[in-house]
């Protein structure tokens, strides 16, 4: 049983289906990624689990109970992270951080923020009013709000948006770090898809309200079988360009001595081969993977 | 119920408080100028008209500060989070609505209860006036009825913010005014023309506020006052929940509530 399950989950906002009938489910200690183009219902998903708009169909279990009559049980052991999410400017980090571990109960509240405080670095800003942090300091603080209660599931919407890369990075370690020693799920949306690779066990892409992928990031990529092929050769490239031609491939000169083919994975040893059987002289060769960027693009650009 | 949650709205209340001179401004100062402005007035009536008339002014206006401050504690404390993007946090917690409400009610009494005691000491070193002379009982009751009417008030305020947005933001704050001239704040239901006479008694301040001015002339608790206005606070009260629930709940479907954030 998944420490998420949803189900049939669908919202409609008068005649735009923002979310049409998903359904999915995240095991325990596994980060799932969600990804889409804007308006592929990523948000409106993470506001249904998060219990602040109602779906019109569907349903939600958390630790195996109906988050709908089990709400404030579940939220417990739920919390949330977004760069675009900001706490109360007025007050004070610290003042912030105090108000959100009594509305979780967190036990020895000081020294968990406080403890949080120093892995994240932002001892310094305690007393400074939320309003007046940048938006790394905001996104490392709402990171910290998000984990005080230690959630035994996270929903992160874009929680590195501005940061810089060295937080950016300990973010990510910290989330790896999370996952295998506390077992915590996440469930993980980006749009910087190196962060997706290194961190999510799965993945679903949404697009137009629905699932249109789903499966772990290498065996995503591996359904994109084209791959790009750079030579770099000394010889005239009228013989390469024949030799191409007549093999139906699809290429371009970037130099007058580089030439990029995209081509199936499974050519790529006959071409080159080809090549240097017309007695061109082939002095690096170069071969760019799909990775799921361009997974990514593919499903959005498919209308 | 939870105590630590209702703890953690109340801090973030006295958080808010400690660093806005605007809610100072709203709760303490605009309220004491205009007791001071009403006291004045009434050490003028007390030349025209008499002790009584002067006094009917003075304890209206007291006491409606213990509806505004109520009031206004629950709607405008609701839209500082939503100003600050800030409501999401609080309610993706495991707070319950009746938790954030309570926390509120708490907040509001404590707010009001401060400013009528300041009220009260500036009425009696200023104006000569001690409102205790209507007795502790009468104005316990007349609290209770008060901080009633004040919650039922706040969240019909806050349950319309909730559906319609911030764009109705000045409903916290200028609503309640739109209603005063009809609950007979500084003068007797009797000067009203007879059809807002009608209305005036659909609002329980209305008869806090005559039980108020019958104890000057008549010292002792007038039940039958206390009774009205206990009895359709009740009704009031129930179903100022109901259409708070139904707004919550419209919002919630409408996708309104994720998007008060901005």
């Amino acid at each position: 049983m998944g420490i998420l399950e949803v189900k049939n989950l669908t919202k409609k906002f008068g005649q735009f289906t923002a979310v049409n009938n998903i359904s999915f489910s995240v095991s325990q200690g596994e980060i799932l990624g969600l990804l889409g183009p804007n308006g592929a219902g990523k948000t409106t998903t993470i506001q249904m689990l998060l219990g602040i708009t109602t779906p019109d169909h569907g349903q939600i279990n958390y630790f195996g109970k109906d988050f709908f009559t089990h709400r404030q049980e579940c939220l417990s052991d739920i919390n949330f992270a977004s760069a675009f999410n900001t706490l109360q400017g007025r007050t004070t980090v610290w003042e912030n951080l105090v108000v959100s571990a009594h509305l979780y109960q967190v036990k020895e509240y000081k020294k968990r923020i406080l403890d949080l405080v120093s892995y994240f670095e932002v001892g310094r800003l305690l007393n400074s009013r939320y309003y007046d942090l940048s938006s790394g300091e905001k996104t490392r603080v709402n990171l910290i709000k998000s984990l005080l209660n230690e959630p035994k599931i996270m929903l992160m919407d874009e929680p590195t948006a501005s940061l810089d890369p060295d937080v950016a990075d300990k973010t990510l370690t910290l989330i790896e770090n999370i996952k295998k020693d506390k077992k915590v799920t996440i469930l993980y949306t980006s749009h910087n898809m190196g962060e997706i690779e290194r961190i999510c066990d799965r993945v679903i892409f949404l697009s137009h309200g629905k699932i249109v992928a789903e499966d772990t990031p290498i065996n995503l990529t591996k359904k994109i079988t084209t791959i790009t092929l750079r030579l770099t050769f000394d010889a005239k490239k009228q013989v390469i360009a024949k030799y191409l031609t007549e093999q139906k491939q699809q290429f371009e000169f970037s130099r007058e001595n580089v030439v990029i083919i995209k081509t199936q994975e499974k050519l790529a040893p006959d071409l080159i081969f080809g090549i240097k059987s017309r007695e061109v002289w082939i002095t690096d060769i170069d071969i760019e993977k799909p990775t799921l960027e361009d997974v990514f693009l593919q499903i959005s650009r498919v209308k | 119920m939870s105590i630590n949650r209702i703890k953690a709205i109340l801090l973030h209340e006295m958080f808010m408080m400690r660093h806005s001179f605007e809610v100072i401004n709203d709760i303490v100062i605009y309220p004491l100028l205009q007791i001071v402005i009403f006291g004045f007035l009434t050490l003028y009536l007390f030349g025209l008209n008499g002790k009584t008339a002067g006094g009917y002014v003075l304890i209206g206006t007291i006491l409606w500060q213990i509806i505004s401050i109520t009031q206004y504690s629950i709607s405008v404390g609701c839209l500082w989070d939503v100003w600050s993007r800030n409501l999401t946090n609080i309610f993706i917690s495991p707070i319950s609505i009746y938790e954030y409400f309570t926390a509120y009610i708490i907040s509001g009494t404590l707010k009001s209860l401060f400013m009528f005691v300041l009220a009260s000491i500036l009425s009696i070193y200023v104006f000569h006036f001690n409102i205790l002379h209507l007795g502790i009982i009468n104005l316990f009751l007349f609290y209770i009825n008060l901080i009633l009417f004040a919650f039922g008030f706040g969240i019909i305020v806050v349950g319309l913010i909730f559906r319609f947005g911030s764009r109705i933001q000045a409903f916290a704050w200028a609503m309640i005014g739109i209603f005063q001239p009809f609950m007979a704040v500084i003068y007797p239901v009797s000067i009203l023309p007879k059809s807002l006479q009608v209305i005036s008694y659909l609002f329980p301040p209305t008869y806090v506020f005559e039980a108020a001015r019958a104890s000057i002339a008549n010292p002792g608790v007038q039940w039958e006052y206390i009774g009205k206005a206990f009895f359709i606070n009740i009704i009031f009260v129930y179903l100022s929940m109901m259409f708070f629930d139904r707004m919550f709940k419209a919002s919630k479907k409408k996708g309104q509530f994720a998007r008060l954030e901005g």
